[in-house]
């Protein structure tokens, strides 16, 4: 029946106006002071000491390596929640995937999901990666 | 046909509307079973505290019941987090002391929830930065500072190489003698001083120390007491070291005092007693020449403009007598007159008239020029010589010729001039009052004669 078809693509355009739109995966809301005064006091400390941990491997990370995925560690200006959490998930998803000492690893898995709970982001693909 | 399409047409909408709207629910736990405690915020009684980087990089929560459970029920703490929309638990594990849990996230909010057989789960909100408990201080090291006396003691504590808690904690030490009362001292550093003066001499003292998170972000309970250290006062040595030190200081303000006296005495003395002894003065020959030079007081008339020289008399001097009979011409005649003085020509006598006014010591000297040689050769004692009025003063002395003596007529009348009988020895008159001369002020220092007519530069070293 020709109305039966008619009748569902109707829908369509309603339930793309009634879905919810969830365009960003971060909490809403002004947080700025709450987000400075936990990276002051226990965010700063784990990046600190990543990037201690990471001198060690600098050379081994990146000898004859293409940087063809430096450019998802970049901050973009006025969208610099959205950037660090791009590169927090990217860092998850990176370096689980290489074979980087355990240590290291770890530190920056610390440091990956300490930037997301501070910014309370959540990565596209959530729950594996966490 | 029609109404079925419409049935399911509202049914498939309503199905999309209850999908997004509600969304997923529930929540999972570690175990599994899908179920989640309700936000039901009991305040059921359990104490705990955090100790961050306990070990490596895991943080530790424990936690005890303030208030027993009842025995025949089973029950379990654990700590969850909220994410999403559903809870993530970790279950504590149950010690004898307590339950405790080793968990890596410090940051988001998080719940202890506690399972019992008869209850459903009840949860309490925690944040982990706001009840943690420092690790224990130690290492105590006591250093007694003799000088100061002071002594000085140190610790450590794990959480300097820590990453959380590094310069965020206030220490207490606590410090006693044998059996006594507790004394207290904070700090935010690693080393506290304590006076010497009080604490008792040759005593034993005991210490302890604990820390607390400084509250700027961390907070949480005191530490617990680390292990303490004793440690004997000195002895009443130092003591006397304070005396010797009293004596210093005694010595040292009478020492000042002494050298300001002595700088006073210098000061005032310097001068009169110390540079003249020390550096005595050497004849100045500009000094003296000035002094022989010296120019006259301003009333003085240094004129040689002969009408200037009006009121003067000047007497011819014919004549020279001696003094001998020049002393006894004068008693007679040694009142005092108040003529006017008479001009006066001639007589190679030249006598020296002085006058000085009482009331002012300037004196007008004039040279007498030359007496006639019939006027009586007259030595007036006191007798005006000025055209002021008011009461003069006058002395004479004369520098008389040696080569002419004048011839003196004891008839003659005198006139009112002023006459000067010429001497044959010419000598000093003693001078009355004060008199002062300003022309020749050595000679009246001394008996001119010919061997005395030269003044030599060593009689004006005392002018000096």
């Amino acid at each position: 029946n020709p109305a039966f078809f008619r009748t569902i693509f109707w829908v369509l355009p309603l339930l793309l106006v009634l879905c919810p739109v969830n365009s960003s995966s971060c909490a809403m809301g002004n947080r700025t002071t709450e987000i400075r005064v936990k990276y002051e006091n226990i965010l700063s400390h784990d990046i600190n000491e990543l990037v201690n941990v990471s001198a060690e491997y600098r050379d081994k990370c990146c000898k004859n390596k293409k940087h063809e995925n430096s450019k998802v560690f970049f901050c973009n200006d006025t969208q610099e929640i959205e950037s660090l959490q791009s590169m927090a998930c990217n860092m998850l998803k990176f370096f689980h995937k290489q074979k980087i000492s355990k240590n290291f690893r770890w530190k920056a898995a610390l440091v990956s999901c300490g930037t997301l709970q501070v910014l309370q982001c959540k990565c596209e693909r959530n729950k594996k990666e966490k | 046909m029609l109404r079925m399409t419409q049935t399911s047409t509202v049914l498939s909408v309503f199905a999309l509307l209850l999908h997004t709207t509600f969304g997923e629910s529930g929540c999972s736990s570690a175990d599994g079973d899908g179920t989640c405690g309700d936000d039901e915020s009991d305040n059921f009684d359990v104490d705990c505290f955090s100790q961050l980087e306990f070990q490596s990089s895991y943080s530790r929560l424990t936690c005890n019941f303030t208030e027993l459970p009842p025995h025949d029920t089973n029950h379990t703490l654990a700590l969850c987090s909220k994410e999403d929309r559903s809870y993530v638990c970790f279950n504590m594990e149950k010690q004898e002391d307590g339950y405790f849990l080793q968990f890596t996230d410090i940051l988001s909010n998080k719940y202890v929830c506690m399972d019992s057989e008869m209850k459903k789960r009840m949860c309490r909100s925690l944040v982990v930065t706001d009840i943690v408990k420092p690790e224990v201080p130690f290492g105590i090291n006591i250093t007694y500072q003799k000088e100061a006396n002071e002594y000085l003691i140190r610790y450590s504590t794990p959480h300097s190489w820590k990453k959380y808690l590094k310069d965020r904690l206030r220490h207490q030490v606590a410090y006693r003698q044998e059996e006594g009362t507790w004394k207290t001292i904070e700090s935010p550093f690693l080393q506290v001083k304590l006076l010497g003066k009080n604490l008792k001499n040759d005593a034993s003292y005991e210490v302890k120390v604990r820390s607390q998170p400084n509250g700027d972000y961390f907070k949480g309970p005191w530490s617990e007491w680390s292990t303490s250290e004793s440690f004997r006062t000195a002895r009443e040595q130092h003591s006397t070291e304070s005396y010797s030190s009293m004596a210093m200081v005694v010595l040292s303000i009478l020492g000042f005092m002494f050298s300001i006296v002595m700088i006073v005495l210098m000061i005032t003395f310097w001068d009169n007693r110390i540079k003249p002894a020390v550096w005595p003065n050497l004849p100045d020959h500009k000094k003296t020449l000035e002094q022989l030079c010296k120019k006259p007081k301003n009333n003085f008339d240094i004129s040689f403009n002969p009408e200037s020289f009006g009121y003067v008399h000047i007497h011819k001097v014919e004549g020279i007598r001696s003094k001998a009979e020049l002393e006894n011409f004068l008693q007679p005649s040694t009142a005092p007159e108040t003529n006017l003085p008479e001009k006066l020509s001639g007589s190679d006598l030249k006598m020296i008239s002085v006058l000085t006014d009482k009331s002012n010591p300037n004196m007008s000297v004039a040279y007498g020029g030359i007496w006639p040689a019939e006027t009586q050769c007259r030595l007036l004692g006191t007798s005006q010589f000025a055209v002021t009025e008011g009461n003069l003063g006058s002395s004479t002395y004369e520098v008389c010729h040696r080569n002419r003596v004048p011839q003196c007529n004891d008839d003659s009348n005198l006139s009112s001039a002023h006459s000067l009988d010429p001497l044959g020895q010419p000598g000093p008159e003693p001078l009355n009052g004060d008199t002062v001369s300003q022309t020749l002020p050595t000679s009246e220092m001394r008996s001119p004669s010919n061997e005395d007519a030269y003044v030599t530069m060593s009689s004006f070293y005392k002018i000096q």
